[in-house]
């Protein structure tokens, strides 16, 4: 068998190639422990000290525990008061729609800042730098410069819509009504300059005889842009479409410094209900059910992205 | 591979899980067996920022000279998250300060506080204010060393220009008839008649105390008195509204020493920062106290306060110490030590009044010292399982009526309604 | 934002001079960057404004931060507050740990993230993209969920008050993970293959092909990953107790009493943090910049 003679191999597909075969495994299983190999040293890191206590976490959503005494099974118990806890449907819904205006803001403002700021003209760089000062000013500075500028009566917001004609302008947060699109506003403002750090690095990878080949085909600056730039980004779009989402439905410092989910419950988002389930109340187990229940939803989202942008790549 | 790993993890995760379980009291065993080797650690907040502490280190340290005291410094800001995971942990730091009675009553309940009712029934608590706020069903697990209540901050001078009488002991009609009179001026000259700071507390506690209602009841209806005075002064303008001040973060500490408000109802604490500011040079305001205002149908001042403990950690490292300074803390020696850089002690006698009056900067007033020894102090907020979840409800219906968005009867009635329905153990 | 992209389009990224431009344009060029810059200065002041009054209130007295309406040019200028910060906290002690708790994290994140991004882009294994979501997918999950379970580990662990246990939650994540992956998925196959075919195993292929050419994406990451670290207040806050291991932001928050806070001393603790980020931030710009790297990439 070592060494059929080719006249005797003519029915070939009956009788499969058993050295061939066993090598396609070999392969694949060295293939494995290479891929291994290369993720392993982050994996390791990743699954001990966030992957172990997350699960842990996950667990406690079918228990009551007060984070000291021995955790007790409550089954779906947890999961049935979601059900009917109208504070979690409010911080459920205020959480979707702070995450459907942030989106798609941020998204826009961030590639429009990199577009604009990724030039060599001289002073460029002083204006790249001044995009991403948003992210690294404090908070506190954040929430009450623009706690200021949405002020009702005297904010530049307000002088600024009443000067074109506006007779009522909102309350921005001191309104139930507004105190989610002033938060929405000033947290687009600060994230625009982290998500262009990373458009800058994907407009890099775009080969440069791309654009020359259009130029010479006669493609005007935006055809260049909707043929060239937007297809190029695509492997980064994705990324920070991913991790926008993922960002967006787990908010919490921003919304907590500016209105700490005020006025009432206008702006309570579900990592605050986590948080004041958990550590203030002390229902770690609830609080964990409903951070099972916002990973749900994260999940779903991310896994429908992935397939669209399988389904895109091919 | 995945379905292995999968199934690997999560008995990991279940092992943990049970290791976690244990660790809180698991730590215990080794904890009580080393007691004498004369250290105490203390869990403190913004040791550097709040002098009480080393005062009371000193003085303990002084009457103890074989302890050395080892403070534990934790940021203020979040003091209650940071100290939920180190109890979680089973952490052995021996006495913890309770910063607020909402925290105590979780603590308590786990049992991650040592039972020091023995401590507490050996002192002499007579005299001791605010000790009723720790008794959890005959027990106590915490004893208070410094007890804050609420007065009203006046500015002499602006009183004084306006020809006006200094507020002794007035009612909540005189109280918003001035602080209407001492309005004056537009935008950034404005001068408001009072300030009231965001806290539910200024409101409702104050209602609370003064019409003997309910904090946990579930009927909010006696709120609306006060209610009626907090939005009507900000609607005259003669107080800062209320979306402003919270959007801005206002500062009492600002509105007061820069002299923008006239009054300031506020606990005592603010007496030591204001003398803190006077002496930095930062202000000049000439002020005094006054006592707090009061309904129309009482002779007695009635305000509110909240206590401020230690107690000891269920896995102290060395509790007796622990114990022993605890007591410390709250007898006569520990509240001189605090009476003298300016802090309100639990313990309140004559001879400490005296010392506290005696403070550098301090007014003399008999005002002052007439707003200094009210005839009760309520509970700002009682101690239950249910406190927490029923003050974050009182806390988002608060800011509904204070923004306008409710009337104060939809707002009340809310808040009713869902404490009735919402909280639950 | 309509009104960034008008100029954008105008002129494609990185656009190097045509062949044959005709020189009629140069009046044309000289407007349309007046109006270029003019529209950058008006949205910088729009970007900056919080950080002015950051500045601004970093030279007040305390009790003048927080007026109403907001007091933008101090009565007094407080410059002793620079002084004083100093001596009021061991700023020195914090700065070194931040610096040493960023760098350290930064350079391990890049590394494994890096290292782990090649396993999931470029080689093929079953259950390869099944794993990668679900490692994404953990990022959804807020810190505040399972940060008593962590804590509890750690201290089992005695690892709690330790600089470690700030390292090991932090350096290793999905985030880097999956940056470097998106950034390797846009360098093609064949090059790696052709590297295959040369005999370059694929170590060889990620230290001498690949991340040659990802540094635009390295230097974002490892930016974006010091940043965040460096600001990071919850984590260091949680695991580390004792004072001479802090970092500056909870140095910053020191002056929040049980009350009342020192605001201006927090501002000038503040601007003296951003500095180093600015620093950091401009020295690597240039490599997400002039990423001349990848036209070595001829698909």
């Amino acid at each position: 068998m070592a060494h059929p003679s080719i006249p005797s191999a003519a029915p070939q597909p009956v009788a499969p190639d058993p050295p061939r075969r066993s090598s396609r495994r070999r392969l694949i299983r060295r293939e494995t422990l290479v891929g291994w190999s290369f993720i392993l040293p982050n994996f390791a890191g990743f699954a001990l000290l966030t992957l172990v206590p997350v699960l842990m976490a996950f667990a406690l959503a079918f228990m009551r525990w007060d984070s000291y005494g021995s955790p007790e099974w409550l089954g779906l118990d947890n999961f049935r008061r979601l059900v009917s806890d109208e504070t979690f449907h409010m911080a459920l819904f205020n959480t979707v729609y702070y995450a459907a205006g942030h989106i798609p803001l941020t998204l826009l403002a961030s590639l429009g800042l990199a577009i604009a700021l990724n030039r060599k003209i001289p002073g460029l760089g002083i204006f790249r730098t001044a995009a991403f000062f948003p992210y690294i000013t404090s908070l506190v500075a954040v929430a009450v410069v623009w706690n200021m500028l949405f002020n009702p009566s005297l904010g530049p917001v307000n002088q600024f819509l009443e000067a074109i004609g506006i007779a009522e302008p909102p309350g921005w947060t001191a309104s139930t009504a507004w105190a989610m699109p002033a938060v929405i506003i000033t947290s687009v403002w600060r994230d625009m300059g982290y998500y262009m750090v990373l458009y800058l690095a994907g407009l890099q990878t775009i080969p440069q005889e791309y654009y020359e080949a259009a130029r010479v085909d006669g493609a005007n600056a935006w055809q260049r842009f909707w043929h060239v730039t937007l297809p190029g980004l695509r492997p980064i779009t994705f990324f920070v479409v991913v991790i926008l989402t993922i960002q967006s439905f787990k908010v919490f410092d921003l919304i907590f410094v500016m209105t700490e989910g005020g006025p009432g419950r206008s702006t309570l988002v579900l990592s605050q209900l986590i948080y004041q389930e958990g550590i203030s109340q002390g229902r770690f187990g609830y609080s964990s059910a409903v951070a099972l229940a916002l990973f749900f939803l994260v999940f779903i989202i991310t896994v429908v992205q992935f397939r669209l942008n399988k389904r895109g790549e091919s | 591979m995945p379905r292995r790993l999968v199934s690997s993890l999560g008995t990991t995760a279940v092992l943990s899980l049970v290791l976690a379980a244990c660790g809180g009291d698991g730590d215990a065993d080794s904890a009580t067996g080393d007691g004498g080797d004369g250290t105490l650690t203390v869990s403190v907040w913004n040791l550097e920022g709040t002098p009480e502490f080393q005062a009371l280190f000193d003085a303990f340290e002084e009457a103890h000279p074989d302890i050395t005291v080892e403070p534990v410094d934790i940021l203020a800001d979040d003091y209650e998250e940071k100290l939920t995971a180190m109890l979680a942990g089973g952490d052995q730091t021996d006495v913890i300060t309770i910063k607020n009675v909402m925290e105590y009553g979780e603590y308590a309940n786990r049992g991650q506080l040592l039972d020091i009712t023995d401590v507490v029934e050996s002192a002499d608590t007579s005299d001791l204010a605010g000790l009723e706020a720790f008794d959890v069903d005959g027990s106590y697990f915490a004893m208070p060393y410094r007890q804050d209540f609420w007065v009203i901050y006046y500015n002499k001078t602006l009183f004084d220009e306006a020809g006006i009488d200094y507020p002794d002991t007035i009612t909540w009609d005189e109280y918003v008839d001035i602080a209407e009179q001492l309005t004056e001026g537009e935008d950034e000259d404005k001068v408001y008649g009072t300030y009231h700071h965001t806290w539910r507390s200024v409101t409702q506690a104050i209602s609370a105390a003064q019409t003997g209602g309910d904090l946990l009841g579930g009927d909010y209806s006696f709120f609306a008195d006060q209610y009626e005075v907090a939005v009507g002064l900000q609607e005259s303008g003669a107080a800062m509204d209320f979306g402003t001040a919270n959007a801005q973060q206002a500062s009492y500490q600002t509105m007061f020493e820069t002299g923008a408000t006239a009054m300031l109802p506020m606990g005592t604490w603010y007496i030591a920062a204001i003398l803190a500011a006077e002496e930095r040079g930062d202000t000049d305001v000439d002020w005094g106290i006054a006592p707090m205002a009061q309904r129309p149908d009482t002779d007695e001042v009635i305000s509110f306060g909240s206590p401020t403990a230690f107690a000891v950690n269920e896995n102290a490292a060395n509790a007796d110490a622990a114990k022993e300074f605890v007591e410390f803390a709250a007898s006569a020696e520990g509240a001189k030590a605090i009476a003298e850089i300016g802090v309100v002690p639990a313990l309140q006698t004559s001879e400490i009044t005296e010392t506290y009056f005696s403070l550098d900067g301090m007014p003399d007033d008999e005002l002052s010292k007439k707003a200094f020894e009210p005839d009760v102090v309520e509970l700002e907020m009682p101690v239950s399982e249910r406190t927490a979840d029923i003050d974050e409800i009182l806390n988002q219906e608060h800011e509904l009526i204070m923004v306008g968005d409710k009337s104060i009867e939809d707002g009340l009635s809310t808040m009713s309604e869902r404490v009735r329905t919402e909280v639950r153990d | 934002m309509a009104t960034l992209h008008a100029p954008v389009g105008e002129d494609a990224p990185l656009a190097p001079q045509p062949s044959a431009a005709p020189r009629r344009r140069g009046a044309r060029d000289l407007l349309r960057m007046i109006a270029t810059y003019t529209i950058l200065i008006f949205l910088a002041l729009l970007v900056l404004v919080p950080f002015i009054w950051m500045i601004s209130s970093s030279l007040k007295r305390n009790n003048e931060v927080f007026t109403v309406p907001i007091q933008w040019i101090p009565e007094e200028f407080q410059w002793s507050n620079f002084v004083e910060i100093w001596d009021r906290i061991p700023m020195h002690t914090y700065l070194r740990n931040s610096a040493f708790l960023a760098t350290v994290i930064t350079f391990l994140q890049v590394l494994t993230g890096s290292f782990a991004a090649y396993g999931f882009a470029k080689v093929r294994f079953p259950g390869r993209d099944a794993l990668f979501l679900g490692y994404v997918a953990t990022v959804a999950i807020p810190w505040q969920a399972y940060m008593v379970p962590q804590y509890i580990m750690m201290q089992n662990a005695q690892l709690t008050n330790t600089h470690l246990s700030i390292i090991l939650i932090q350096a290793f994540g999905a985030f880097g993970v999956f940056l470097m992956r998106q950034y390797y998925m846009s360098i093609p196959d064949e090059l790696v293959e052709a590297a295959r075919i040369d005999g370059l195993s694929e170590y060889g292929i990620y230290w001498r092909i690949i991340l040659p050419l990802s540094k635009p994406a390295l230097a974002s990451l490892a930016l974006l990953t010091f940043v965040n670290t460096w600001n990071d207040y919850m984590g260091p806050f949680i695991y580390l107790t004792s004072n001479e291991l802090w970092t500056v932001q909870l140095g910053l928050r020191s002056f929040v009493g049980q009350y009342d806070a020192e605001y201006a001393m927090i501002m000038t603790g503040a601007v003296l943090s951003v500095l180093p980020v600015v620093l950091v931030f401009l020295l690597g710009q240039r490599y997400f910049i002039r990423g001349i790297a990848t036209t070595g990439l001829k698909g």
